[in-house]
Formats: C-alpha cells, sequence, structure tokens
C-alpha cells in the first residue's frame, strides 16, 4: 500500500468520525431536499391545478382541451445545486482547511515527514480522501434528489434525465474539489492557519457571491423581477437584436462571469440540467458545444488549484510551516 | 575497520544570521548508544532535526546508515526512527489505529503481526483499544518508541525522551532504549540534559556547547577521566557551560 493511499484512507477515517462535518454536509443535503420537496409540491400543485381544471371543462361539455403546463421535473433542482454551488462551496472550504489544520495543530508532522514518503504523497493522499469523500457526498445528494422529485413531484426520470444528473453531478463534484483544495493549499502555504480560513472565506464570499452578483447586475434582463423582455413582452429574436447593439458591454459582462469559478458550475450545471430554458429539453450535443470551454474552464480552474495544494503542501513547506 | 551508522563533516546549520550549529564532525559507530548532552538551546534539536532529515544543513556533509543527508535523503529516513520532544499523535484514534497508520507509512505488508511483535517487545500488550488522547506521558513515550521502531530501523533518534516522566517511566524507556540496542543492534542516538540518563544508558557521550561539539569520548573513558558523580558533574558543568 503506497503512501498516498495511507493517507487517502486516514483522511476518510477522519472525516468520518468528524460530527461537525457529519453536521455539515447533512445540512447541505437537507437544504437541497426540501428545495427539491418545495419545488416538487409546486409541480404537484400545478399538475393538480390543471387536471382539475381540464375536469371542469369535460363537465361543462367543452370538447377543447388545453395543453398542459410545460412542467420539467428535472427544473425542480434548481434550488439544490444553487445551495451546493453557495453552501457546499463553503463547506468544501472548510473540509480543505480542516485536512490540513488539524496535522499542524496536532503537532503530528515531524512523525510524519521524518518517515520515507514521497514529496506529495501527504497532500496528494489528503486530496485523494476529499475527493472520495465529495463522492460519496455529490452521489448521495443527487440520489436524493432524483427520489425525490420522483416520489414527492410524481415525475418520472428517464434515461436521459438520469445521464444530464450524472453529468450534473459530476461538476458538482469538479467545483467542490476545487474549493477544498485552494483551501487546503493557502492551509500550508501560509504560516497561520487562521489567516489561510480567513483569506479562503474572503476568497469565497469574492468568487461565489460578490462576482456572481455583479454579473447579473449588470444583466439588462435582470433589472425587472421575472425578466425585463419578458415584462415587455418582446420576443427572443427582438430580444436578440435590442442586445446586439450593446454587444461590447454584453461581451465584458459575460467576461467578469466566467471569472468566477461559481457561475462557471451554475452555468454548467443549469445547462445540463435544463434549468435555463436555452438549454431545456435541448440534445447532449447542443448542450455540451455550448458548455464545452465552461467545461474545459472549470477543469483547469480545478487542476490548478489542485497543483498549487500540492506544490504548497510539499515536505520542505510543511516542515518550515512545523518548526 | 569500525563502521559508522552516523557519520558527519562539518555539518552546520544557521536560522539566518544566528548559528544553531557550528561545523560539526562526529562519528557514531553501529551498535552504540550515543548520547549528546547539552544545556536547553545548545544545538542539541538541531543536530538530529538535521541528522533525521528534518532540516537541511546549511553546510557540511552528513551520512546516517550510509545514506546522505541531503543526495539520498529518503533512503536515509527509510533507516532511521524517530522519537521527537513532546511527541503528538492521534489522540482520537486507539493505540492500535496509530501505530497502524504509521505502519503503513512505513510500508510494512503486514502491520498488526508487526504492532503484536513491537508492543510485547516493548511489554506493552493490552491497551490496543484505548485512545491514546487517555494515555499517561509515560505511556505516550512507549507509544512514541513503538512508532519509531515499527519498521526496525537500525538507527533511532531520541530527542528528550525522558523529559516530563515520572522515576517509573524513566526506568521503563531505559530499559527499553537499552534492550532495543542489545537484542536488535539498534544503534541509538538520543538527546538529553539529563547526566545521570547518559551514565546509565549510553556507551558514549558527547557534550554541546552553544552550537560546537566540545567533548565526545566513550563512557568508559570519560568515566575514567571522571571517576566520581561530582566530578563527572563538575565537568560537565564546565565543558557545557552555565544553563541558558
Amino acid at each position: 500500500m503506497n503512501s498516498i493511499s495511507v493517507f487517502a484512507g486516514k483522511e476518510l477515517l477522519d472525516l468520518r468520525r468528524n460530527k461537525v462535518m457529519w453536521v455539515l454536509t447533512a445540512s447541505l443535503a437537507i437544504a437541497v431536499l426540501i428545495s427539491v420537496v418545495v419545488a416538487s409540491l409546486d409541480f404537484r400543485t400545478q399538475m393538480a391545478a390543471y387536471d382539475l381544471y381540464v375536469n371542469q371543462l369535460k363537465a361543462s361539455g367543452s370538447t377543447v382541451i388545453p395543453a398542459a403546463p410545460q412542467l420539467f421535473p428535472l427544473q425542480m433542482l434548481r434550488g439544490g445545486f444553487e445551495y451546493i454551488e453557495i453552501i457546499g462551496a463553503l463547506f468544501a472550504v472548510v473540509v480543505g482547511y480542516g485536512t490540513i489544520a488539524r496535522e499542524r495543530f496536532r503537532g503530528t508532522m515531524h512523525l510524519i515527514l521524518s518517515r520515507d514518503i514521497g514529496r506529495v504523497s501527504f497532500a496528494g493522499g489528503k486530496l485523494l480522501g476529499i475527493g472520495v469523500f465529495w463522492a460519496v457526498i455529490v452521489g448521495a445528494i443527487v440520489a436524493v434528489a432524483a427520489v425525490s422529485v420522483s416520489v414527492v413531484g410524481t415525475a418520472s426520470l428517464t434515461g436521459g434525465d438520469a445521464f444530464r444528473l450524472l453529468i450534473a453531478g459530476s461538476v458538482s463534484w469538479v467545483y467542490l474539489m476545487f474549493w477544498s483544495a485552494v483551501a487546503a493549499g493557502l492551509t500550508a502555504l501560509m504560516r497561520r492557519p487562521s489567516s489561510a480560513l480567513i483569506l479562503a472565506l474572503g476568497l469565497w464570499l469574492f468568487v461565489v457571491l460578490i462576482v456572481p452578483q455583479i454579473g447579473d447586475t449588470m444583466d439588462p434582463d435582470n433589472q425587472v423581477p421575472g425578466g425585463l423582455f419578458k415584462a415587455l413582452a418582446i420576443q427572443k429574436s427582438d430580444e436578440v437584436a435590442v442586445l446586439a447593439h450593446f454587444s461590447t458591454f454584453e461581451s465584458a459582462r459575460n467576461a467578469l462571469e466566467v471569472t468566477s469559478v461559481s457561475k462557471l458550475f451554475e452555468r454548467i450545471a443549469f445547462a445540463f440540467v435544463g434549468i435555463k430554458d436555452k438549454y431545456n429539453q435541448q440534445g447532449f450535443a447542443f448542450i455540451w458545444y455550448a458548455m464545452s470551454r465552461y467545461t474545459w474552464s472549470i477543469l483547469a480552474m480545478t487542476v490548478s488549484a489542485t497543483v498549487f495544494s500540492l506544490v504548497a503542501s510539499t515536505r520542505t513547506n510543511l516542515l518550515r510551516k512545523a518548526s | 575497520m569500525t563502521s559508522f551508522a552516523i557519520s558527519t563533516h562539518g555539518l552546520t546549520h544557521r536560522y539566518g544570521t544566528k548559528v544553531a550549529l557550528k561545523p560539526l564532525n562526529l562519528d557514531v559507530a553501529t551498535g552504540e548508544i550515543f548520547g549528546l548532552l547539552g544545556h536547553n538551546g545548545a544545538g542539541k534539536t538541531t543536530t538530529v532535526s538535521l541528522l533525521t532529515t528534518l532540516l537541511r544543513p546549511t553546510g557540511g556533509t552528513a551520512t546516517v546508515a550510509g545514506h546522505d543527508i541531503v543526495a539520498d535523503a529518503r533512503g536515509a529516513r527509510s533507516k532511521i526512527g524517530y522519537l521527537p520532544e513532546n511527541v503528538q499523535f492521534y489522540d482520537d484514534l486507539t493505540l492500535a489505529e496509530n501505530l497502524r497508520f504509521f505502519a503503513k507509512l512505513s510500508g510494512i505488508p503486514k502491520p498488526d503481526a508487526r504492532i503484536a511483535e513491537v508492543l510485547g517487545f516493548l511489554d506493552f500488550e493490552g491497551h490496543d483499544h484505548e485512545r491514546v488522547g487517555a494515555f499517561s506521558k509515560g505511556m505516550r513515550q512507549r507509544v512514541g518508541i513503538a512508532q519509531a521502531i515499527l519498521h526496525r530501523p537500525p538507527v533511532l533518534f531520541l530527542d528528550e525522551p525522558t523529559s516530563g516522566l515520572d522515576p517509573e517511566g524513566v526506568r521503563t524507556l531505559r530499559q527499553s532504549v537499552v534492550r532495543l540496542n542489545a537484542e536488535w543492534g539498534t544503534t541509538i542516538f538520543m538527546n538529553t540534559h539529563l547526566l545521570a540518563e547518559v551514565t546509565r544508558t549510553c556507551t558514549s557521550i558527547g557534550i554541546v556547547r552553544q552550537g560546537e561539539l566540545v567533548h565526545h569520548d566513550s563512557l568508559a573513558a570519560t568515566l575514567g577521566e571522571y571517576p566520581t558523580e561530582q566530578a563527572l558533574e563538575s565537568a560537565y558543568f564546565d565543558t557545557a557551560g552555565s544553563a541558558a
């Protein structure tokens, strides 16, 4: 058994026995579940209202039956993915910080680093353990969400829906790993772990809340609740024509938004799950074509964060901090 | 021809402009129990940190079990066991879980069998499923010895191993060190500021003062020169200087 897998196993044991972590992840899962349940109940209410209306029409002798409302089960997951985007990222910071800070506070570093282990075994193993942890958590949340949509929302999920959920779940894992790796790297790099936590939380605040908020505020369509163009009953083609006059502004707004890993996550997850109307019920190839650059970007960011964490946690650096 | 488990040539360390260890030339023969005496801040821990590759020397060279501590640091680490001063463990884990973790890190294929062997050697059986966080200082030091010898290293470094122990703990630890040397042939490098510790345990003595090795001889030769405890103590204080 190589030292990376030993550290990964130890990390999983620590996370499994950490009651605070259980409370945090359980609260995330519950928040996701509640959002899905609320959306599912809304879905059920709308369908019930439609059925009642149709029955009343039939009872009055009408033969003209209106089309059923366009309701899409996966759109119920909007709140769930928003929780992962905001609260999940926050928990990922705590997990990443904790994995390095625990060892530094315990004073076990010298015992570990006096052994014949590779240069990046320590951080590599820790990140591998965290990766398995997030895979289990995201898997559980996605499974709970899918069951909730089916049971509470009484909506049947197709194989295609399951595949889209799987992709959105995978992107969630990549996103959470980004935050854990950044926090772990900062905690290894800085002399005081508490300073690293403050810096990581500041980064979270800026990337998860401030940048997307600026982007949303700059979006002309967000100036009126429900959408400016919808409120003015402007057709999509006209909307595109109007926005063409503001292409530079729109490019600047887009460039700002895609600097945020959270916004990238949101765009990809919302597209594949069909929360964004533009991509709802579209083919996989269409969505992939539109999202590929964002997907590569979020992957590159997470790989960079992982490399940063590995470099920051080299034996030499950890020893410098431990002495 | 004598083989040396530890050999240093001009080994030096500076913290910025402060010289923590002046050029150290020291040979510790295989199978010896070497005691490095000195007051707090004399450079003992710096010496052990350099030899265990936890610090990188700013000058000179050294080999441990034939491995250069800079050019072949991993090779050196594979041959050493280390008990730091104020050793810390995973207090939420049991003794067996702690030792299993360190055994796996050392690449031991059947950790449980080795753990049982080591705990038996240290007369420390029956505590496997107790949390280390509940252990006394003396018990923790024995866990520290256990984790350090799990992979049967030819060279063992102990940094102030009896610090904070009660007399019973000191005696138990001393017996373990002597048995390790006698039965496993382990070369032991021990830091201490307690003169009595060295005279009862070691086969050779070094005294370090303000980062400089000022005395190095066998215990027999040293005791021949200073036959009474008072004479040895006076010599120690003369050589090591007044305490910091």
